[in-house]
């Protein structure tokens, strides 16, 4: 089990790389295909609670890096009204929040129902770029949500969606080499206290 | 809940407070830790994007070339004759350079550099240049094209940089109204949130109420502020719009900023 973890930890480090050579399509209202986000929802559908925190923490932290914008500069006198920035951290938040939303599914995805899954992936990545473009809104003091915003959003978010079956498969090829079952503890914990009830009547 | 989770929540919300709570210099820290890691992987990327990207023009631009050639033997005979009066006005040029002496007037040292990646980010408008501290450049340096202002550096890293483009709405630069009538008309020249596409426009803010620019004026930086230096061109007016207290104008950057491959970064 801990070989499938190291694998899925080196792969979001392959996706963070492999993030950086996919650009906006500027045709598409300058959407995306977010495929650290992806390997992240993917990877969460398949670990316990524990690893998939670990999972948050870890692309949080790197898409933070990889994003936050340095403070403005300047004499304070002639820019006198900087634009407030995000906060070093809060994609942690958001990513953990995802997680959590992509174990509600697990049951599904360990009876081999991979396919909400996949869909999921488009309705996260959807809701994460919703909330932190309203966070953008909020921090900087003005509500501005232009059309065009929205179809960036949902093209993005479909565009990443079509990609999660290449994870999974990816996911589901890791899995057998390193002789890791997906397993859900709840399911299991129940199952032995009904077969326990059964044996004590 | 199970003690390992319990567990591994502490430890995560332990991790979360202390990235929340790091200071400015602290992030710089970890950023300039993790582009040096991702950097190799980042340069020898790129490369490799430009060659397989001018592999694929060679084949697309071969049937188009032949056609193109015949035109330019008919076109060869007609700029022959031009050259000779060429060839006169260079000398001319050449005897003005050295007159006006311009290397040892202009008080900047240019570092040219070449775009690399174009907005890696969601929703900031930067770009990655292959010039970094390694070069002398450093943060908050301007980044200028032939046609005018392109941004400033956000994060020198050592062989590269991110830039933050005029067209990001945290990119600030004080702006002045060329050709207004003797009356000097400045503003906050800044991007604007939530643009998409090729034709971005700008925001110039805090006019005064009763401004008298008009559409078609030239803007440049006012040189105040530490960060840009004077007259540098950032576009032209396109419409202005008066408020209660003050104006406000839209403005059509100079820089094409799709078509942008090499810039300039004054280092000094």
């Amino acid at each position: 089990m801990i070989r499938y973890h190291i694998s899925i930890f080196i792969l979001v480090l392959l996706a963070c790389i492999f993030q950086q050579f996919l650009p906006a399509v500027t045709g598409w209202y300058d959407a995306k295909i977010y495929i650290l986000p992806l390997t992240f929802l993917c990877c969460a559908v398949t670990v316990g609670f524990s690893p998939m925190l670990g999972l948050a923490f870890l692309c949080g932290f790197i898409w933070d890096a990889q994003n936050t914008l340095s403070p403005a500069g300047g004499d304070p006198t002639v820019y006198d009204h900087p634009v407030d920035q995000m906060r070093f951290g809060y994609s942690i938040i958001l990513y953990a929040v995802m997680g959590v939303l992509m174990q509600g599914v697990q049951p599904l995805f360990r009876k081999g129902v991979w396919q909400l899954s996949a869909a999921l992936t488009g309705v996260a990545t959807f809701f994460y770029l919703l909330s932190e473009y309203l966070l953008i809104n909020i921090i900087r003091g003005d509500y501005y949500f232009p059309a065009s915003i929205f179809q960036q959003m949902w093209i993005s978010a479909l565009l990443t969606m079509l990609c999660s079956p290449l994870l999974f498969f990816i996911l589901f090829k890791l899995a057998r080499w390193f002789d890791h079952t997906i397993r859900y503890d709840g399911l299991k914990r129940r199952y032995f206290k009904f077969k326990s009830l059964e044996e004590e009547s | 809940m199970k003690p390992l989770n319990l567990i591994t929540l502490i430890l995560f919300l332990c991790g979360l407070a202390w990235s929340l709570t790091r200071s400015d210099a602290g992030v710089r820290k970890i950023q300039s830790a993790y582009f040096t890691v991702i950097s190799p992987f980042v340069n020898s990327g790129s490369a490799m994007e430009t060659k397989i990207r001018s592999f694929n023009d060679e084949i697309v631009h071969s049937d188009e070339l032949s056609a193109k050639l015949q035109l330019a033997e008919t076109e060869l005979v007609k700029l022959r004759t031009e050259i000779t009066h060429l060839r006169k006005l260079e000398q001319e040029n050449i005897q003005m350079r050295a007159a006006l002496d311009f290397q040892q007037r202009t008080p900047f040292s240019v570092t040219a550099a070449k775009i690399i990646r174009r907005k890696p980010s969601n929703w900031w408008e930067t770009a990655q240049i292959d010039r970094g501290s390694d070069h002398g450049i450093s943060a908050q340096h301007p980044v200028i094209a032939a046609e005018g202002l392109v941004g400033k550096v956000d994060r020198p890293d050592d062989e590269s940089s991110t830039v933050i483009l005029l067209t990001d709405e945290a990119c600030q630069v004080s702006a002045k109204v060329e050709g207004n009538g003797g009356v000097q008309e400045v503003g906050i020249l800044s991007g604007q949130r939530a643009q998409n596409g090729d034709n971005p426009m700008l925001r110039l803010q805090y006019l005064s109420r009763n401004t008298n620019v008009k559409k078609g004026q030239k803007v440049v930086t006012t040189g105040r502020g530490d960060l840009f230096p004077e007259g540098v061109v950032l576009g032209t007016i396109v419409s202005v719009e008066r408020g209660a207290i003050n104006a406000e104008a839209q403005v059509k950057p100079a820089v094409d900023f799709a078509a942008l491959h090499t810039v300039f970064v004054l280092t000094q």
